[in-house]
């Protein structure tokens, strides 16, 4: 893989909370339009993982270079500027407000009319606004909540909440999309339709990199798995691949059955 | 949800109203409360891009009105400035102690915030009372030039002239809000109050925007200050004091927190019930309190959320 297709590129990095190491000198890279899934058992460090890349958590040790550029100091705000965006494992929402201004709302980092924009009534402020009224309607139709635009966030049924989290993350118009734990709470049902959802957004060209527990969903969409155990990296390759990696079995597989 | 259109129907009707209203009155005593109320609603409005857009509660709020009034009375004063350029000042000099304690108070959030606010709030109020030399401490400054317009013959000192003076500003901070809710800058306020976390991973710095609201909010302070000395010619540290940060308070929470019109109903209620209960003296206090609390309770929308339950319930029946 050559340097300038690897969107996102991690090296080396640490993470430590006082004398815990939750993660461990940890390298890897995702390419452009690729999907990434990153498992493990609890505690591996996959969410301190996902929190460092999207700029939530400094890093201990490492480096974190998007798009070419080196983002290791960058905040998390600063990070959504550069294109990454995110779910978090606990829905999160704007729950006052409709999805539609859910959706609205994501758009910010995308727009340049502010209060004064607005207050001066300019043309560039109502063409912006006419332009996020269109795309919110887009990826409202895009995450099938069509039919609740009006609805406020906190009253839509769970499965739905996890669409409006993912729809708000698209509205920032992101290369990088890190999904965590999108299916939790899933019935395989859902799961599935889940993996179609994710298969629709890399064909909008978006690169994701996501945490799972449901095989099913990481077997279903990743491209590539990366395995992680105590805060290190013990595997890579493809879900096939990785499945029956002996060194996979004993850590983490084989304390359960693969619940595929 | 109503549609755009026929609100801004509904604010241009509600403005006509408000222009035609002196002629019905008449009134010295009713138009002198009208000035009051648009004045409040200015004030009112400013703490609500705080209390009802950031979700902070700021106790410190009526302290920034003070330094607007004072600013605007000692400037003009004894400077010798022209009387209009007192909102003008007023609004930065207020905007300024905004920046420098929103830089250290925002911080933090939540009920510390607004103990912090109230203690910044007791420390200016404690200066104006003690720095003798500057602001004639208790006695307070009296004599203020009012408004005026020379050439047109008009003395702002007369309600039936201030009231569409202030009504003027009062539009215009209207406006201002509207713009402000139809912007990206007021959804970013709003994503910030209900979601801190997703805001700043949706790409809004946090902090930033709860500074520069929290700053705008103090410079419109400190212009309704300015209105409030050079009408009432009168302006004591009293000003700064905890009865007019809880008025203010109530205005917001009482109207409706969060919507443009909710702190002008909030401002027209705390003005009426302040006159129509004189007789009671300071028991007026305890039924402040009651309303407050019990808009809390069992209205946490305010007044305004009134209407939009009558407006839900005969659209199931």
């Amino acid at each position: 893989m050559s340097e300038n297709t690897n969107l996102l590129q991690v090296q080396g990095l640490s993470r430590r909370f006082g004398g815990l190491v939750a993660v461990q000198d940890v390298s890897f890279s995702v390419a452009a339009g690729e999907v990434v899934g990153l498992i493990g058992p609890n505690g591996a460090g996959k969410t301190t993982l996902f929190n460092m890349v999207a700029g939530l958590m400094p890093p201990s040790e490492g480096r974190i270079v998007f798009g070419g550029r080196d983002c290791t100091p960058l905040a998390s705000h600063e990070m959504a500027r550069l294109g990454v965006a995110r779910t978090f494992q606990i829905t999160s929402l704007f729950p006052h407000l409709n999805v539609l201004d859910n959706i609205r709302t994501g758009r910010y980092v995308r727009q340049q009319q502010g209060w004064l924009g607005a207050f001066l009534r300019r043309s560039a402020w109502r063409q912006e606004e006419a332009q996020v009224q269109a795309m919110a309607l887009e990826i409202l139709d895009f995450v099938g909540l069509a039919h609740r635009s009006e609805m406020l966030a906190h009253a839509l049924p769970y499965g739905e909440q996890r669409k409006l989290e993912i729809a708000i993350a698209l509205a920032s118009g992101p290369h990088l999309l890190l999904l965590d734990e999108p299916a939790a709470g899933m019935n395989p049902d859902e799961g599935a339709k889940l993996v179609q959802m994710i298969q629709r957004i890399r064909e909008r060209g978006i690169t994701v990199l996501l945490v799972e527990h449901h095989m099913k969903v990481v077997m279903g969409v990743c491209d590539r798995v990366i395995v992680l155990d105590s805060g290190r990296k013990i595997a890579e390759g493809r879900p096939a691949e990785v499945v029956n990696n002996p060194e996979v079995i004993r850590v983490y597989l084989g304390r359960e059955k693969v619940d595929a | 949800m109503t549609s755009q259109p026929s609100r801004n129907w509904a604010w241009g009707l509600a403005l006509l109203g408000a222009l035609l209203a002196p002629l019905v009155v008449g009134n010295d005593f009713i138009l002198h409360m009208m000035t009051l109320w648009a004045i409040y609603s200015l004030l009112a409005l400013s703490l609500n891009i705080i209390i009802g857009y950031l979700g902070e509660l700021s106790f410190g709020h009526a302290a920034f009105f003070g330094i607007g009034a004072y600013t605007s009375a000692l400037l003009v004063m004894n400077l010798g400035l022209p009387v209009w350029w007192g909102p003008v000042l007023a609004g930065v000099v207020a905007g300024l102690f905004g920046l420098v304690i929103g830089f250290v108070a925002l911080r933090i959030v939540g009920p510390q915030f607004a103990i912090l606010t109230l203690g910044f709030g007791a420390i200016l109020q404690t200066i104006t009372n003690y720095w003798v030399d500057v602001t004639r401490g208790p006695m307070g400054i009296s004599q203020i030039p009012a408004f005026r317009i020379d050439s047109l013959g008009l003395d702002f000192a007369l309600a039936q002239n201030m009231y569409f003076l202030a009504l003027g500003f009062l539009v215009l901070g209207i406006y201002a809000c509207r713009a402000l809710e139809k912007s990206r800058t007021g959804r970013a306020y709003v994503a910030v109050r209900e979601n801190p976390e997703l805001a700043q991973s949706i790409g809004i710095d946090t902090f930033r925007t709860k500074w520069m609201a929290f700053t705008v909010a103090t410079a419109m302070a400190g212009v309704g200050g300015s209105l409030y000395g050079h009408y009432l010619r009168v302006i004591t540290p009293e000003l700064m004091s905890l009865t007019y940060m809880s008025a203010l308070v109530i205005m917001v929470i009482v109207g409706g927190k969060g919507t443009t019109l909710g702190p002008i109903v909030g401002a027209l209620v705390y003005i009426v019930l302040l006159e129509w209960l004189r007789a009671v003296g300071s028991w007026r206090m305890v039924v402040f309190a009651a309303l407050l609390i019990g808009c809390v309770l069992f209205l946490p929308g305010g007044l305004v959320s009134l209407w939009q339950r009558l407006l839900q319930r005969r659209g199931r029946s």
